[in-house]
């Protein structure tokens, strides 16, 4: 009833090939979004800002940084922490050497630099595939995590070894630094990530995310149509380590407030492939999906146990917390591989011919 | 497996007590972490931390007649679970013990805007002694460079100038905790013309520390400082023990002074040194305080044989420092329920003395020290303490830090750190 | 700067040979290890075409269980075997429960979910075990835990006897290990499913068998791998993170192949150690183990891309 399509009738190929040919999607969109720039700001509480939406946007924006190259252009990578720590270093550097830049626009430029690195660790796709890649990307992983400790200029030569955002101002207003409100910095990363988002979608619908996906499909296949893999490949490197790398910028610099190295490590590789592939690989929207329950699932089940008043040691409840997230991503591998993306997907049908499937 | 039993308890009494857990009280929350590669040290100074104040909820009712709600966040030494917890708990805590220098530093310039003192005994940022700059921040009774100070000078008979032309390594975790004292190890080389060499240890490659320590067979130090945590002081001490070098030239900071890092080598162990601040007093009469209120009630989180070792003691001693830090602002402001704000002031006015000691049935357990507007730290000073193969026993007199030059380097740094966070607020009331 | 990284190392390592000859011994034991844990990689990949990358937290399991069931008081040789039939119920339960309803799935939904098998093992295993430093049985076991020292050259050479033990088990488990797939029905089958898995299903091999067998082997290596690291450094979760020695060296020496994850384990743990020791430290800052395994065999694998030992990819549209 609801999501009936019937009488929606497209009469030119634009308006049929358009982003939302379904007007309730459309309609859910606005809602969404409305929710996302007016009702949860006002409403949300600082601690729901800083453990629930500002790393549900980031993550997000990472995951689908990832799931460019993995979920699209079909190279498995195991680095993305990796990118993300080279966008926050970047950030830092441009932020430190150019005080008056605008922090925005700072973070928007770290992505270059991630993606340059990209690029360069990317040329071995050329020749690695499947598992071998995915181990290769680890080279990238553990010799840049391994940079960032030991090479000073990165992190100003700072005793401890970690970066520290200082208080940055856009306009007169504070965007960055202890001293910034939760509420600008998550419109700061909801404008950020709603842009690059928007970006994605035209992206792989166009012409480079046909390629890619003739690439994921088969390579062989696509080259002898004439689809050059080498520029297929590198693209999509390219492409998906500007994101990622400026998800790392916002990470630190509106989220976290400082970082050390090993903060780039590998967990954050797997937690963001945990987003990418539980939200559904090849889906934009599943990036979104797949955050809200691998960033929101821990925080929700650790206030479970106060909420039910039980007295459960908190080392407890972190033990349990894994256990519950490992058998819940086996559970969604196993009730559906293709990620809730997916499961969306098939609610989506069912409602087009809800209440009268037949 | 006692864990277990543990936790079929801690599941029947929740049951129990289902609805009734929300306790008030001073909400003292610390950010622990019994999981990880790290829990092996982290477990006794949590459960020592978390017994004194059980304690004293049980003997006194509390702190002046206010129990204390003293709750764990877990954060597994992650930084950002640590966070997380930093911001699920500042609502209604009193302070913050953030337990990383990782979390501490991320913590630190948020204190100034929520008004929560972090309260760091020990670890942290060394500059945070620096009062006037960092109004929020304790780390009472020594920093780190104090303790690299004490080394320093035990190993140089006394006097640092003794170390000239010898070489030291220094063996640390390649973290922001074990590069904490190099800026005062460097200048101290310098000053003194003894050679440094610092040997990272990755996070890891703190299992597996062979290529660490064919270094240092290859370079042949004169004396080796471990700046080490969790799993790499057990990984340490084991190849050090392999390597054959001697281990009465091996001096640990004192975190990497657990006993249970050293059974594993028995009496191969012995003569390795580890300052502390702390030293354990298995007669205190604080302690059959907590075996009558606490441990044999089973409220306990601890064994039996854990009760008289170093790092269970020194707990006790860190939520004393707490506890003191309340009263003295319960006494200033008059009344027993206070904020954040004033137990601040009272971390500020924390004055513990011999006499005070003895009434706590804690002689001897740390050294008297006292904090002040300008001094955030106390400088209390430490003790060696010396595996004999069987457990750490006290090694040297009461050793003092070389406060002046580090009093110099804390003021420098502060201000460097307030540069770079711009603008940063300075307490000008303070005058020394 | 080019002297020294060209000349000054290799005047080093002939001047001190004794200190050379530790170096390669170290690398050697390092990589016996990192050997073993590849071993329970290609094991698993060749039969069911899954990375496991379970096999480090195996690891820290099998170790804990171990001794975890000594600090009960049982008797350290029957720990042992109470492990194995642990490590064989483990190898049951995550064929059912896991591998049974994802048969077919691809490679990487099959990988993540591993690493969903290494986060429950994480929790769960430190619900019971709890989350402390545990020292290995070594002696009970009968382990020798003194150390034979050499003077070769007029130098010095110190010899750990678990080190030698560690070394010498496993190399008798690798002779086992390729006697059981080469000689017997079981391991012929193994074989078989790893050759063509369709093929081997037609003339009658069990799929389901086949799988827990496997991955009860490696748990069995697993355990010996936790003895042998945790009699060096202890027994606790932090462990768990050798897991990715393995994978640079499943690289080198091909994800298929039995001898490669041999040489390659051994080839690593040598070249590692070397490199760190005559370049890393001394121009780099130190802590090049991190990196140096996985960039070597990215480099390596720029030529061969199936490893040095790995099947021929043939690819056909």
């Amino acid at each position: 009833m609801l999501y009936r399509t019937a009488g929606q009738f497209k009469t030119s190929y634009t308006s049929d090939q358009a982003l939302f040919p379904v007007r309730q999607d459309a309609v859910l969109l606005m809602i969404i979004l409305g929710f996302a720039f007016v009702i949860l700001p006002m409403t949300a509480s600082e601690f729901a800002f800083q453990t629930l939406l500002i790393p549900i946007l980031i993550y997000s924006l990472a995951a689908m940084g990832l799931n460019i190259l993995t979920g699209y252009a079909g190279q498995l990578s195991l680095g993305t922490g990796a990118f993300m720590g080279v966008g926050a270093y970047a950030c830092y550097k441009m932020i430190t050497l150019m005080p008056e830049l605008n922090p925005v626009v700072a973070i928007l430029l770290s992505g270059f630099f991630s993606a340059g690195i990209g690029v360069i660790f990317g040329i071995p796709s050329l020749r690695i595939k499947g598992f071998y890649l995915a181990i290769a990307t680890l080279a990238a992983q553990f010799f840049l995590v391994w940079l960032f400790e030991k090479w000073g200029w990165l992190y100003n030569y700072n005793a401890s070894g970690a970066i520290q955002v200082p208080n940055m101002d856009m306009f007169g207003i504070t965007v960055g630094g202890p001293r910034a409100a939760s509420i600008t910095q998550y419109y700061v990363v909801l404008g950020v990530v709603t842009l690059l988002t928007m970006l994605c979608i035209n992206l792989t619908r166009g012409n480079l995310g046909r390629t890619w996906k003739a690439t994921r499909d088969m390579d062989i296949a696509a080259e002898l149509i004439g689809i050059n893999l080498m520029k297929s490949k590198l693209t999509a490197f390219a492409v998906s380590s500007y994101i990622i790398g400026v998800s790392g910028a916002l990470f630190v610099f509106m989220w976290r407030g400082a970082a050390e190295p090993n903060l780039f490590d590998i967990p954050l590789s797997f937690r963001v492939l945990f987003i990418a592939i539980i939200g559904g690989l090849g889906s934009i929207m599943g990036n979104y999906l797949g955050a809200i329950l691998i960033v929101g699932l821990p925080v929700v089940l650790n206030t479970v146990p106060e909420a039910l008043g039980l007295d459960i040691k908190s080392s407890m409840v972190e033990h349990l917390n894994i256990m519950i997230i490992g058998s819940l991503i086996i559970f969604f591998l196993i009730i559906e591989p293709h990620g809730l993306a997916r499961l969306w997907a098939l609610i989506r049908e069912k409602l087009i011919i809800w209440p009268f499937p037949h | 497996m006692k864990n277990f039993t543990n936790l079929a308890l801690g599941a029947a009494l929740a049951v129990g007590l289902a609805g009734a857990a929300a306790a008030e009280g001073l909400y003292t929350p610390n950010l622990s972490y019994r999981t990880g590669p790290f829990a092996a040290t982290g477990i006794p100074l949590m459960n020592g931390q978390k017994d004194y104040m059980e304690m004293l909820n049980a003997r006194d009712g509390g702190i002046g007649g206010i129990k204390i709600d003293f709750d764990e966040c877990e954060t597994g030494y992650s930084t950002e679970k640590g966070v997380e917890c930093y911001e699920k708990t500042k609502e209604k805590a009193i302070v913050t013990q953030p337990w990383s220098t990782g979390i501490t530093l991320q913590v630190l310039p948020k204190t100034n805007v929520d008004k929560i003192p972090i309260l760091a005994p020990g670890y942290g940022f060394s500059p945070m002694a620096d009062g006037k700059v960092f109004q929020w921040a304790y780390n009472m009774p020594g920093s780190y460079w104090d303790a690299a100070s004490m080394i320093l000078t035990e190993l140089g008979g006394g006097d640092q100038a003794g170390l000239n032309g010898k070489k030291i390594a220094f063996l640390h975790l390649d973290h922001p905790y074990g590069k904490e004292p190099l800026p005062y190890l460097e200048s101290k080389a310098a000053e003194h013309g003894f050679e440094l060499l610092p040997i990272p240890v990755g996070l890891k490659e703190m299992q597996n520390q062979s290529a660490q320590w064919l270094q240092i067979r290859r370079e042949r130090p004169d004396y080796v400082i471990m700046w080490g945590w969790g799993a790499m002081n057990a990984g340490a001490i084991n190849e050090a023990v392999k390597t054959k070098y001697p281990m009465d030239q091996f001096v640990g900071v004192w975190w990497s002074g657990h006993s249970d890092d050293l059974q594993a080598v028995g009496d191969a162990g012995k003569g390795y040194r580890s300052i502390s601040y702390s030293m354990p007093q298995p007669d205190a009469p604080v302690m059959s305080d907590i075996r009558k209120h606490v441990f044999d009630a089973g409220n306990s989180l601890a064994a039996e044989e854990e009760l008289n070792e170093v790092f269970y003691q020194r707990g006790l001693v860190i939520s004393m420092i707490l506890a003191e830090g309340i009263t003295a602002a319960q006494a200033n402001f008059g009344s027993p329920e206070i904020n954040a704000e004033q137990l601040r002031w009272g971390l500020e006015n924390v004055d513990i003395t011999e006499a005070r000691l003895a009434e706590l049935g804690m002689t001897g357990m740390v050294a008297p020290f006292s904090t002040s507007c300008a001094d955030h730290t106390g400088h209390s000073g430490a003790w060696m303490l010396q595996w004999d193969g069987n457990a750490f026993v006290q090694a040297s007199d009461h050793l003092t830090p070389d406060t002046a030059a580090i009093s110099a380097l804390e003021a420098e740094k502060a201000a460097a750190y307030a540069a770079d966070n711009a603008p940063w607020p300075i307490n000008e009331e303070c005058s020394g | 700067m080019l002297e020294q990284i060209f000349i000054a190392p290799f005047i080093d390592m002939i001047e001190a040979p004794d200190f050379l000859m530790q170096v390669l011994w170290e690398g050697l034991v390092s990589g016996i290890l990192y050997a073993l844990i590849a071993l329970g990689f290609v094991l698993i990949f060749r039969s069911s075409r899954i990375f496991n990358f379970a096999q480090g937290i195996m690891v820290v399991f099998a170790a804990l269980t171990l001794v975890g069931l000594y600090e009960l008081g049982v008797p350290a040789w029957i720990c042992v075997l109470l492990t194995l039939f642990v490590m064989f119920v483990l190898a049951i339960a995550i064929e059912r429960i896991v591998l049974r309803p994802l048969v077919g799935q691809p490679d990487i939904i099959l990988f993540m979910a591993t690493i969903g098998i290494t986060l429950f093992l994480i929790g769960f295993g430190e619900i019971i075990f709890g989350g402390e430093n545990k020292i290995m049985i070594t002696a009970e076991l009968g382990i020798p835990t003194d150390s034979w020292v050499l003077e070769p050259f007029g130098g010095l050479l110190i010899l750990e006897q678990k080190d030698v033990t560690a070394v010498a088990v496993a190399a008798m488990l690798v002779v086992g290990l390729l006697v059981f797939l080469n000689k017997t029905r079981m391991g012929r089958a193994i074989r078989a499913l790893g050759d063509d898995h369709q093929a081997a299903l037609s003339v009658g091999i069990s799929l389901q068998t086949i799988w827990v067998l496997v991955w009860f082997i490696a748990g069995i290596i697993a355990l010996v791998t936790g003895i042998a690291w945790g009699a060096r450094a202890g027994v606790s979760f932090a462990l768990e993170v050798i897991a990715y020695k393995a994978l640079p060296v499943l690289m080198l020496g091909g994800l298929e192949s039995i001898t490669g994850a041999i040489i390659g384990g051994l080839m690593i743990g040598m070249l590692e150690k070397l490199f760190e020791i005559y370049w890393g430290q001394p121009l780099m800052g130190g802590n090049t183990e991190t990196w140096f395994a996985f960039v070597l065999a990215l480099i390596v694998l720029l030529f061969r891309p199936q490893g040095l030992f790995g099947e021929k990819i043939i690819e056909r549209v």
